[in-house]
C-alpha cells in the first residue's frame, strides 16, 4: 500500500515538473483535500462565528466536500471535465450550510471551466480557479468581504499570477496556497465580528485547508493522507458523544441579569447563543450535558419550548440518508421538509432540470407528444416515503390518467390541473413549505390560473378554427391552449400572439425555447420582443422541450 | 414590539425589524434578489435598493415574532440548503440586535434566476 503510493506519487517526485494532471489525478486531489479537510473539522468547527455561530462549519464542508467524492465514483470517463461535473453535481447535491453551499459553488465554477478537457494544465487551473470565483461571487447580492469568498478570490488572483510564469502545477499551487493562508490572516481586519471573536473566518480556512491538502499530494506528502483516503470514501462515525447534544430553550423571569447567564451557559459547553432581555431568554448551547444548562436555567426562571436533539443521532441520520444508493433525481427534496411530494410532468432536459430545481419530487417524463400513462403516475407517486402528492400534469390530456392516479392510489394524492408548462412553474413556485397539502393545492392552481400561455408550434395538418386558417407546415400560435395565430415565422407569430393578448398589460414574458431552436435564434427572437415590448422583463430559458418551438409564460 | 423599562417604554416597530431581516437575507449566500409579497406568482421580479424591504413580512402576534421572507435564488444551489441557510441567518442577526427571540421565519422561494448555464 505504501509502495502504491509511492508509485502512484512518482509523478510527483520533487525534481519533476508536474504539467498536467488529468481526471484521475483531480480525482486524487479533491480526496486529499477532503482528507486533510477531516483532520482539521474540529478546528475549523471553532472558528465559526459568522454569519451563525453555531460551530458546524467544518462538519458541513466536509459532509458538502464527502458527497462531491461519493459522486466521482459514478464518473463517466476518467477526463478532467467528467470528474470534475460528478463532484460538482455531488456538492451541489449534498451542501450543508453556508460555506457548503459556497463550496458548491466555487467546484461548479471549477467543472463549467473544464469542460471538455480531459486534462488540466497551470494556465486551465488558474483559469478554472477563475470560473470558480465568479460562480461563487453571483451567487449572493451582498458579497461579505473577510469570508471563503475573499480567500478563493485572492487565491485565484495569486493562481492567474503564477500561472503566467510558471508551468509546474505544484509550484502554482504553492503560490496558491500561500496566498490563501494569508487571506485567511487577514479576514478578522475585513470582518468586524471575526475581530471582536478572536478568530479567522471558519470557511476561509476550510478552504485553505482543502487547497492545502491538495498540495500535499502533489508534494508526494500524501503517506498518512493515503492511509485517510481509504476511509474517505466511508463516512467517519463519531464516537459516543462526540457530537453531543443541541439544546435550545427559553427562559421566562424577572430581573433576569443576561450579561451574568450568558458567561454562566457559555461555560457549560460549545457554540452558545444567549439572547434577550431582563424578562425573556433564549439559549442555544452545544453541550456533552444537556442536563447542566437546563437545571440552571430552571433556578433562576420558568423554561419554555425546550428542545434538546441528539447531534450524533443527526448525523448518523445523515450518514444513512447518504448511503441509500437511489436517491429520487431531485435537486431539493421537498417531501423531506414538509411531507409533501410534488410530482412534475415535463419533457426536455431544460424543464427538466427547471422543475426539479424548483423543488419537484420527482419529473416523470411526457407532454404534447407522449402521455405519462397512469401507471407511471402512479409508480412515481408511490415512490414517495410520504403519504400525501400534488401531481402537476402540465398538459390538458393528462389530467385525466393523474386523477385515474388519484383515484387508484392508497395516498393522499392533489392533482392540481395545470395545462401548460407555465401554468406548472406558476403552481410549483407558489408551493408553500409551511402550508398543508389541501391549502397547497388550493393555493396553487389559483397560481397557475393567473399566468398566461403561449405556444408556438408546427401545424402538422390544414386546418381551418377559430377563424384561423392554418396550412400544413405553418407556424401556429396558441394562447392558453386555443389556436390565434399562424404565419411563416415563429418571430411573426409571437409578436402576432402578443398583439392579441395586450402583453404590454404584462410584467414579465419567459421564453423556453425547445429542442429544434438554437440558442442564438431564441436570442434574436428576446431581442425582438424587448424591442416591441422595452417595459417587459424578458427572460430566457432552455426548456429543450420537443413539439413546441417555445413556450412562453406571460405574467 | 414593546419593551417596558424603568425610565419609559422602547417600541420596535416591524419596519426597522424588516430592516434587521433584509439585511441579513442580502447577506445570505444563495440569495440574488427578493421578490414583493405582493405579486401573484413573481417569477423573477427583483427588488433593488430600498424597496428589497417589500420582500419581508414581520408580523407581531401577540408577544411572538414572525417573519415571511418572498426571495429569489441562484439556479445551480441547493434550495433547501439555502432556505435554511436564510432562516438560521436571519433569526441570529434579528435576534441579536433586537434582544427578543424570533418565533418564526418562513422563507418563501419566489424564483429562481439563471446567471449562467453549466
Amino acid at each position: 500500500m505504501a509502495d502504491e503510493t509511492a508509485q502512484k506519487a512518482g509523478k510527483q517526485g520533487t525534481d519533476h515538473p508536474i504539467l498536467s494532471c488529468d481526471g484521475q489525478e483531480l480525482k486524487r486531489l479533491l480526496e486529499a483535500g477532503t482528507a486533510w479537510l477531516e483532520r482539521h473539522k474540529d478546528a475549523i468547527n471553532s472558528l465559526n462565528v459568522y454569519p451563525v455561530p453555531d460551530g458546524d462549519t467544518g462538519t458541513n464542508m466536509l459532509l458538502t466536500m464527502q458527497a462531491a467524492l461519493e459522486e466521482m465514483a459514478n464518473a463517466s470517463d476518467h477526463s478532467a471535465s467528467a470528474v470534475a461535473h460528478a463532484a460538482a453535481h455531488g456538492a451541489l447535491m449534498g451542501a450543508r450550510g453556508n460555506s457548503g453551499v459556497i463550496l458548491s459553488q466555487i467546484l461548479r465554477g471549477i467543472a463549467r471551466s473544464l469542460d471538455r478537457k480531459g486534462a488540466f494544465n497551470a494556465s486551465d487551473f488558474a483559469a478554472a480557479l477563475k470560473e470558480a470565483t465568479v460562480t461563487a461571487y453571483k451567487g449572493v447580492i451582498k458579497p461579505v468581504e473577510g469570508t471563503i469568498l475573499t480567500v478563493v478570490r485572492e487565491a485565484t488572483e495569486a493562481a492567474v499570477t503564477a500561472a503566467a510564469e510558471e508551468e509546474d502545477l505544484r509550484l502554482v499551487l504553492e503560490k496558491v496556497v500561500d496566498e490563501a493562508r494569508e487571506s485567511v490572516a487577514r479576514t478578522p481586519s475585513l470582518l468586524p465580528v471575526l475581530a471582536e471573536a478572536g478568530v479567522v473566518d471558519a470557511g476561509g480556512q476550510g478552504l485553505f485547508i482543502i487547497l492545502e491538502g491538495m498540495l500535499r499530494y502533489l508534494r508526494g506528502e500524501t503517506v498518512e493522507v493515503a492511509l485517510a483516503l481509504e476511509t474517505a470514501v466511508d463516512l467517519h462515525v463519531p464516537g459516543e458523544g462526540e457530537y453531543g447534544y443541541d439544546v435550545q430553550f427559553i427562559i421566562h423571569g424577572q430581573d433576569l441579569n443576561l450579561e451574568e447567564i450568558r458567561n454562566t451557559i457559555a461555560a457549560m459547553g460549545e457554540s452558545t447563543l444567549v439572547v434577550g432581555d431582563s424578562t425573556t431568554i433564549k439559549v442555544h448551547i452545544h453541550t456533552r450535558e444537556p442536563g447542566t444548562p437546563l437545571n440552571y436555567g430552571a433556578s433562576i426562571g420558568s423554561l419554555s419550548k425546550i428542545t434538546v436533539e441528539n447531534m450524533q443521532e443527526q448525523y448518523q441520520e445523515f450518514i444513512r440518508s447518504q448511503a441509500q444508493p437511489a436517491r429520487p433525481p431531485s435537486a431539493v427534496s421537498l417531501e423531506e421538509i414538509c411531507g409533501i411530494a410534488t410530482v412534475v410532468v415535463a419533457q426536455g432536459p431544460g424543464l427538466t432540470r427547471l422543475f426539479e430545481s424548483l423543488g419537484a419530487s420527482a419529473v416523470v417524463p411526457g407532454g404534447q407528444t407522449m402521455n405519462p400513462s397512469t401507471e407511471e403516475l402512479l409508480k412515481a407517486a408511490e415512490a414517495f416515503k410520504t403519504d400525501q402528492v400534488i401531481i402537476l400534469p402540465n398538459n390538458a390530456n393528462i389530467i385525466l390518467a393523474a386523477q385515474q392516479a388519484q383515484k387508484l392510489s392508497e395516498k393522499n394524492i392533489r392533482v392540481v390541473p395545470t395545462k401548460t408548462i407555465p401554468q406548472g412553474v406558476s403552481a410549483l413556485l407558489a408551493f408553500n413549505y409551511q402550508a398543508d397539502l389541501e391549502t397547497n393545492a388550493r393555493v396553487m392552481e389559483q397560481a397557475a390560473e393567473e399566468v398566461q400561455t403561449v405556444e408556438i408550434t408546427v401545424a402538422t395538418r390544414s386546418v381551418q378554427l377559430n377563424k384561423v386558417n392554418v396550412k400544413e407546415g405553418e407556424v401556429i400560435g396558441l394562447l392558453n391552449d386555443t389556436l390565434v395565430a399562424s404565419g411563416r415565422s415563429p418571430e411573426q407569430v409571437v409578436r402576432d400572439v402578443f398583439r392579441q393578448m395586450k402583453a404590454e398589460d404584462y410584467e414579465i414574458i419567459t421564453i423556453y425555447y425547445g429542442e429544434g431552436v438554437t440558442q442564438e435564434e431564441a436570442q434574436a427572437l428576446a431581442a425582438r420582443i424587448s424591442q416591441d415590448y422595452p417595459e417587459q422583463e424578458i427572460e430566457l430559458v432552455h426548456g429543450g422541450q420537443p413539439h413546441y418551438l417555445y413556450i412562453i409564460s406571460v405574467e | 414590539m414593546v419593551e417596558k423599562t424603568s425610565l419609559g417604554k422602547i417600541e420596535v416597530s416591524p419596519t426597522a425589524i424588516a430592516s434587521l431581516a433584509s439585511r441579513a437575507v442580502l447577506e445570505s449566500y444563495g440569495v440574488v434578489g427578493m421578490s414583493s409579497r405582493s405579486l401573484g406568482s413573481g417569477l423573477a421580479e427583483l427588488l433593488r435598493g430600498e424597496s428589497h424591504k417589500r420582500g419581508v413580512e414581520v408580523r407581531l402576534e401577540g408577544n411572538e415574532v414572525i417573519i415571511d421572507l418572498y426571495v429569489i435564488i441562484e439556479y445551480g444551489t441547493r434550495i433547501a440548503a439555502v432556505a435554511q441557510n436564510i432562516m438560521s441567518n436571519v433569526k441570529f442577526a434579528v435576534e441579536k440586535s433586537l434582544g427578543v427571540p424570533i418565533a418564526e421565519v418562513n422563507v418563501h422561494v419566489r424564483g429562481l434566476r439563471v446567471s449562467s448555464k453549466d
